[in-house]
């Protein structure tokens, strides 16, 4: 039986089911969008990977630390660091933050739910203790507020858990890159595939977190809780960086009591799946900083390409973050391979029929999502608005 | 040292016209250019050298010109056209600046900007009524033919509209001038303050008339505004500028030198219209601009709005009224012209001015930021928030109206809020919001055409933050013309032999 025998879908982006189902990806395989990718990937993977020192950082070094002013040195204080830092020539850890309280506040997965067991609570409690055994005040609001402390440990384990992920995702993407310059990723399912074998490899990778508290290690999350890369970080960050997200304040005013913003916490659509690029730049715009950081780090191959936009290199965060978005929905290409109940080239009827399914419930999730926009060609020619005819006055 | 001022500009003019080189070549706009700043630099130098503790004129020159019609030469500089004479400079060198690169027929047009610069030079400077007249009515012709070749798809229509209302305004500004002096006795067209008082009630009261329409046409006021829009519209940015920051200010200094100056007894009894008749415009003007959709249009109501706090303050005719108007003369001079000079950008920009189409503008990264942030300081400069320009100048109108007109005055106050209205409309229509999906690449918007604006933007700040400098100009002067003739000093207005020249 050929695939074609099989019933169209009725879904309003069956075109992206039927692409899927032959092989394709999300995004169409071009040698701009190869570019583009594959350059913007690279640029990621440097910014992943200072940002994933960093978190683990903060979370075996600044554990319990209420003022941590210099959680972004990475123990590295020197007054020429300092002065960088306020100059803001450097490496914008705040987004790493930004997006791990994203992720602790969406919650999901098996980190989540770990995170509220009687287990946890009481290694929490035992490196609370120890942390605070000679520091009477912190103890006695400790006695006071008990959920205070704990609620810090589980924002640690967030900044842990993140930060292993991204170890991960860095590594991919900066051996994705050499692959690249090697001429062994000549294409856009190449590059979704290597995605895909990354994420497989480095599926059942544990997430433990430990601090040491004195001379003694404490274990947060022991390798006994069963926490894995993919399941427990991987796609409850997709989950919520990709599709979730937060609204930003700033670009558009929100009447929450007017339900402008979801209700429920699951219907948010705010994340870098939907986000509008053009407000890069603006300030409480967070992928601004992102974007920023990225721009430091372009191949020359790609930084060619945004050169020749209208604008040269003034947008050129916009820029980097249209590309940004057209790599994200490669990663989301490779994570709905990746957790497909069946290969998605399947000929089995039942087996397709259950791919359908699995398939046009992603759809639903992707019809306000810029999908569309990704799949159009990028405008780089200046444009005008258009002029209103009389007719239309 | 008068003399230059108008003569540099028509020596540059002839030596563009003479000057040999491609017609499109760039030389036209950069002697042009060097003509404007140099001509400005010599107004700024007669600035150090001008006696703030003098009253009356000062670097005066006379000659007499056609003795057997009593028609003199005659120059002067005072604390009421020293303001306006330097926005002149600044204005005509920024127009210049500003100016595409590729604009047709460059010699013709750089040649008619300077003798339009000489023109407006010459009405502030004449203390001759006739040669006041002269002045006024040669300005005509370079701006009708500013608009008429250079004009967006409507500027034949324009420019004639334009010609025929200023021209009226002209034979009526000429009849009262004609009048006053044949009506007087007098041999001498020479300006003399409160020369009118003589002359019968009812006579002064249909010169001051006369007076009052012709240059209401160019201030303009309500009814007789029409023109102004149209104009502005059709008009290239750079024309724009110089209409609405200068050639506008005619009116006024006309209605304030020659309406108040020449016939203040008579100006008495008809201030209360005068007063009622600047609130109609300034509500006028302000409700209009809430109507529009064109951006360039509303910036153009909205001076017809700001014009009137000028006829308010005029005809209040109290010694901070007085300084008042001057005031807002050069502050809706420099605002306006800002406020034109971003519009034009836009419209190069964005490619309309359409406030139901633009959107997003203050995009950091793909809209104009740098534009926008202008824009909002100009609105809110117009709109007199303190700390511009625009508060100085209209905190000073009400302070000196009011204890005249009260009512008058709290009514024109309504025409504040209202332009807080109109130009909020324009900022959250344009520059807020998301940029259309429709347009993701705007040109990018080049340093030198930001420059005149951010310029312009400086001044106005500064002359919000410190206005004592202009104040000091004016004061002496406005306070004087406020006084009964007995104690007003005319010692340097009295007509000098024919023959002689000031210094």
């Amino acid at each position: 039986m050929t695939r074609t025998a099989f019933k169209p879908s009725n879904h309003p982006l069956a075109a992206y089911i039927e692409r899927l189902e032959a092989g394709g990806d999300l995004l169409p395989d071009s040698p701009e969008n190869l570019v583009e990718v594959v350059g913007i990937l690279k640029s990621y993977g440097v910014v992943l990977d200072a940002y994933s020192k960093n978190l683990i950082y903060i979370a075996d070094h600044q554990f319990l630390v209420f003022f941590p002013f210099f959680k972004y040195f990475n123990g590295d204080i020197n007054p020429t660091k300092l002065l960088r830092h306020w100059w803001h020539d450097r490496i914008n850890y705040e987004y790493a933050e930004y997006v791990m309280k994203v992720m602790m506040w969406h919650g999901g997965g098996g980190l989540d739910d770990y995170l509220d067991t009687e287990e946890f609570q009481q290694l929490a409690e035992r490196a609370i203790r120890a942390k605070f055994k000679f520091n009477p005040a912190i103890s006695a609001i400790h006695a006071i507020f008990p959920d205070f402390l704990p609620e810090y440990v589980r924002q640690s384990c967030y900044y842990s858990a993140l930060g292993q992920f991204w170890r991960v995702m860095s590594d991919i993407f900066l051996t994705l890159s050499d692959r690249y310059d090697a001429g062994e990723i000549q294409s856009i399912p190449e590059v979704v595939q290597y995605i895909l074998d990354g994420l497989v490899a480095a599926a059942s990778k544990p997430i433990t977190y430990g601090v040491k508290i004195g001379d003694r290690r404490y274990d947060i999350l022991p390798k006994s809780a069963g926490l894995t890369f993919l399941m427990d970080t991987a796609v409850p960050y997709v989950d919520t960086i990709f599709f979730r997200g937060t609204p930003f304040p700033g670009t558009v005013s929100y009447n929450a009591q007017a339900h402008q913003i979801p209700y429920f916490q699951r219907d948010f659509a705010y994340g870098a799946l939907y986000a509008d690029p053009l407000p890069t730049g603006g300030a409480g715009i967070p992928p601004t900083l992102l974007m920023q950081d990225m721009r430091h780090y372009l191949p020359d191959y790609l930084h060619e390409v945004y050169r020749t936009n209208c604008r040269g290199e003034d947008d050129i965060r916009v820029q980097i973050c249209q590309s940004f978005q057209k790599s994200m929905f490669c990663v989301t290409t490779a994570a709905i391979k990746g957790l497909a109940p069946h290969p998605l080239t399947t000929t089995d009827p039942e087996e397709h029929e259950a791919n359908r399914q699995y398939l046009e419930t992603w759809m639903d999730r992707f019809i306000t999502s810029r999908l569309e926009m990704v799949n159009q060609r990028t405008e780089r020619a200046c444009q005008l608005f258009p002029e209103p005819s009389e007719k239309t006055k | 040292m008068l003399t230059l001022l108008i003569a540099l500009p028509i020596l540059g003019a002839i030596a563009i016209g003479l000057f040999p080189a491609k017609p499109t070549s760039n030389r036209f706009r950069q002697l042009a250019l060097a003509t404007a700043i140099a001509v400005f630099l010599w107004t700024v130098l007669l600035t150090t050298q001008f006696d703030l503790n003098q009253v009356g004129l000062q670097f005066e020159q006379s000659l007499s010109w056609i003795p057997s019609l009593g028609l003199s030469y005659r120059l002067g500089l005072d604390g009421i056209s020293l303001p306006l004479v330097l926005l002149n400079g600044l204005l005509s060198a920024i127009a210049i600046y500003s100016t595409s690169r590729s604009i047709t027929r460059p010699r013709l047009y750089y040649a008619l900007v300077l003798l339009l610069m000489a023109g407006v030079y010459g009405a502030f400077l004449a203390q001759d009524l006739l040669l006041f007249f002269l002045f006024y009515e040669i300005e005509l012709i370079p701006l009708y033919l500013l608009i008429a070749i250079w004009g967006g798809k409507r500027r034949g229509y324009a420019a004639t509209k334009f010609l025929i209302y200023t021209a009226l305004s002209g034979i009526l500004i000429l009849a009262a001038f004609l009048g006053l002096v044949w009506l007087g006795g007098s041999s001498s067209f020479a300006y003399q303050p409160f020369a009118g008082n003589h002359l019968p009630l009812t006579t002064q009261l249909v010169l001051l008339g006369a007076l009052l329409v012709g240059f209401g046409i160019k201030i303009p006021v309500v009814p007789f505004h029409t023109w102004l829009p149209d104009a502005h519209v059709e008009a290239s940015t750079p024309i724009s500028v110089l209409l609405a920051g200068v050639l506008l200010k005619l009116g006024t200094y006309g209605l304030l030198r020659f309406g108040y100056g020449l016939f203040p007894e008579a100006w008495h009894y008809v201030a209360p219209a005068l007063a009622s008749w600047a609130v109609v415009s300034v509500l006028y003007g302000a409700l209009s601009a809430i109507a529009q959709t064109d951006m360039k249009k509303m910036v153009a109501y909205s001076s017809i709005a700001h014009m009137g706090y000028i006829l308010l303050a005029v005809a209040a005719a109290t010694p901070i009224s007085l300084l008042a108007a001057v005031f807002q003369m050069i502050a809706h001079g420099l605002i306006s012209a800002l406020l034109f000079l971003l519009v034009g950008i836009i419209y190069r920009k964005a490619g309309t001015r359409d406030l139901s189409v633009l959107t997003g503008l203050l995009n950091p990264e793909r809209g104009l930021p740098v534009i926008g942030s202008l824009m909002v300081l100009g609105v809110m400069a117009s709109a007199g928030i303190p700390g511009m320009a625009g508060f100085i100048a209209e905190f000073l109108v009400f302070r000196g109206s009011f204890t005249e007109f009260p009512v008058q005055t709290l009514l024109s106050m309504v025409g504040t809020g209202l332009t807080a209205v109109y130009f909020l409309l324009l900022i959250n229509r344009a520059f807020f919001g998301r940029l259309s999906d429709v347009v993701v690449n705007l040109p990018p918007v080049q340093w030198d055409d930001r420059i005149p604006a951010i310029v312009l933007a400086v001044f106005i700040v500064i002359l919000g933050l410190l206005p004592s400098p202009l104040v000091d100009l004016t004061e002496n002067q406005t306070t004087a013309l406020t006084r009964s003739p007995s104690t007003f000093s005319v010692s340097a207005l009295s007509p000098d032999p024919p023959g002689t020249v000031g210094p």
